[in-house]
């Protein structure tokens, strides 16, 4: 970042499941209570925080929930220090960890935290609301039944159309991503799937499976930055913040991002759309200086096989449909490929928890490129991530990383 | 004597009508539309006045973009009874705009011409709740 140079120097993540005991609060505490013991810290070492505002209200938690950051320091105790609570859903991780870094960047602070924490509704994601006047996402659920796989579908049915993507292609995504999950002890399901189950599991969203679509999880995560020149007095393994950027649409985009119901296709805007994905990801190459050949290990959101396959697409930026031909060829394979992409497990093996799970993502990579993961550790001696995130009403995400030590 | 049909949200539809049309804005300006209608033209180099949209009815044909058939029942506020698994769509307007919609068929293809029809949700003792809906021209 301009002005500074900022290290991740501690990070947390609370293991994915569901946990109906638990508050967000706690999983929130938890995840930073192991992000300052990662950096050698105590709590009231932090002078500023950055924390998701939880989004499924309606289902529980209630306005506390939407001010998630104050009750997880008020937990923790109360050190009168910044707090503030963003929601920006699935890009809420890249987004508080913006904060945090914008925070230390600008030399207002020298330690700053990002802390998400969440359980997110299960099952299909609906509104959170009754407002039928001018509540879009309300309108489009209810008027015309898109659900998130919904979507997911429509838009994979269409990449099948245009690009010929086939079944053992949807399905060798679940295959590839599973293999680094057995090893990841914060992994909600540790198993190794097979084309053969995958392409048997039932259809949920044709053309779309289940085992090609994610579940909903409890997690909470923590990462502390502080600048690059501090970092060494609290881990001898920092990792950099190359580049941080956040996106949203752009007008005459042709995707319909959730909660919408329309779009206006511009020709100018490019054909390959979902263009919230493109700027976030052009904004961090170009922060960063780097281009995708630079990438060693990737962490995207492979809510279904559709993202994983067209995130593939714009991160690589490739031609529409491009990921096909390297997943076929291996190229993205866990942990021996030439870039391996979901090393962690993925959404597939972890689930989705909105506002905490663009931190975890972070993490993931953090944890690559420090090495010594044992039988999970990537094969190509990684020096450089990437984590992307996608989301509602087309946010997005983008956070590269690099080994600084 | 049978049940009246009613929008489940009215404005959205032109209806009663044989031949229902959605309801959108466009720009006086600029020609941008909207659906649903927008106060302000959504075009980020077209001025926001309010006086410069207009509601207007879109085509009451469409081109397919893409499909899928929804199998699970969902949670509300969805409702649909009974519940059967439904295909539903995008459809690309000849003014321009991509639209979400249920379908009445998952007999399609991409790219297949479609009308706009309606279809029921569910019901009450008075009256029949429905939504708009595209059905293969013949």
């Amino acid at each position: 970042m301009k002005n500074r140079d900022i290290a991740i120097v501690g990070v947390g993540v609370h293991p994915y499941g569901k946990w109906p005991n638990k508050s967000m609060p706690e999983m929130g505490c938890y995840a930073i209570s192991q992000a300052l013991e990662d950096a050698h810290m105590k709590w009231r070492d932090i002078q500023t925080m950055a924390c998701g505002a939880y989004m499924w209200i309606a289902d529980q938690g209630g306005v506390p929930s939407l001010l998630l950051g104050t009750a997880v320091s008020t937990m923790m105790g109360g050190t009168g220090i910044p707090c503030v609570n963003i929601v920006n859903a699935c890009a809420t991780g890249q987004t508080i960890l913006r904060e945090a870094c914008l925070a230390v960047a600008s030399g207002e602070h020298d330690i700053a935290i990002a802390v998400g924490t969440d359980k997110s509704a299960g099952g299909f994601f609906r509104p959170q609301g009754n407002d039928k006047k001018f509540d879009n996402d309300w309108l489009r659920y209810a008027m015309t039944g898109e659900t998130n796989p919904g979507y997911w579908a429509m838009e994979m049915r269409r990449r099948i159309h245009d690009c010929g993507t086939t079944e053992e292609d949807m399905a060798m995504v679940k295959v590839i991503t599973s293999k680094g999950s057995v090893h990841n002890p914060n992994a909600r399901y540790r198993k190794e799937y097979t084309l053969k189950e995958v392409l048997e599991s039932p259809m949920v969203c044709d053309p779309l499976r289940l085992y090609e679509i994610c579940a909903t999880s409890d997690s909470a995560s923590a990462i502390i930055v502080v600048p690059m020149d501090q970092a060494e007095k609290y881990t001898d393994r920092p990792i950099r913040i190359n580049g941080l950027a956040v996106g949203s649409p752009s007008f005459g985009d042709p995707c319909i991002p959730l909660t919408y119901l329309s779009a206006l296709p511009k020709a100018d805007v490019g054909t390959l759309g979902w263009s919230e994905s493109r700027n976030a990801l052009a904004a961090a190459y170009k922060q960063a200086g780097m281009t995708p050949k630079d990438i060693d290990v990737i962490e995207l959101p492979d809510n279904s096989s559709w993202h994983y396959l067209t995130y593939m697409d714009m991160i690589l930026q490739l031609p529409y449909g491009g990921s096909d031909k390297l997943l076929r060829e291996g190229y993205f394979n866990v942990p021996d490929g030439k870039v391996p992409v979901c090393p962690s497990g993925g959404f597939g093996a972890f689930g989705e928890a909105t506002v905490a799970q663009g931190l975890w993502q972070c993490i993931e990579i953090v944890y690559q490129l420090r090495g010594n993961l044992g039988p999970r550790q990537i094969t190509n001696n990684p020096k450089i991530g990437l984590a992307q995130s996608y989301g509602y009403a087309g946010n997005n995400g983008v956070c590269i990383m690099s080994k600084a030590f | 004597m049978s049940k009246k049909q009613v929008p489940l949200v009215e404005g959205l539809f032109t209806w009663p009508s044989d031949q229902p049309k959605l309801i959108a804005s466009k720009c006086k300006k600029c020609g941008t539309p909207a659906f649903p209608a927008s106060p302000y033209c959504t075009n980020p180099d077209c001025e926001k006045k309010l006086e410069n949209v207009e509601k207007v009815e879109l085509s009451n044909r469409a081109k397919l973009y893409t499909y899928a058939v929804q199998a699970y029942p969902m949670p509300a506020p969805f409702k649909m009874e009974p519940f059967e698994p439904f295909p539903l769509g995008m459809l690309d307007f000849p003014e321009g705009l991509r639209v979400l919609g249920m379908l009445t068929t998952e007999k399609v293809e991409i790219g297949m011409e479609m009308e706009m029809t309606v279809r029921k949700l569910y019901e009450d003792d008075e009256n029949e709740y429905i939504t708009w809906a595209w059905k293969p021209v013949k």
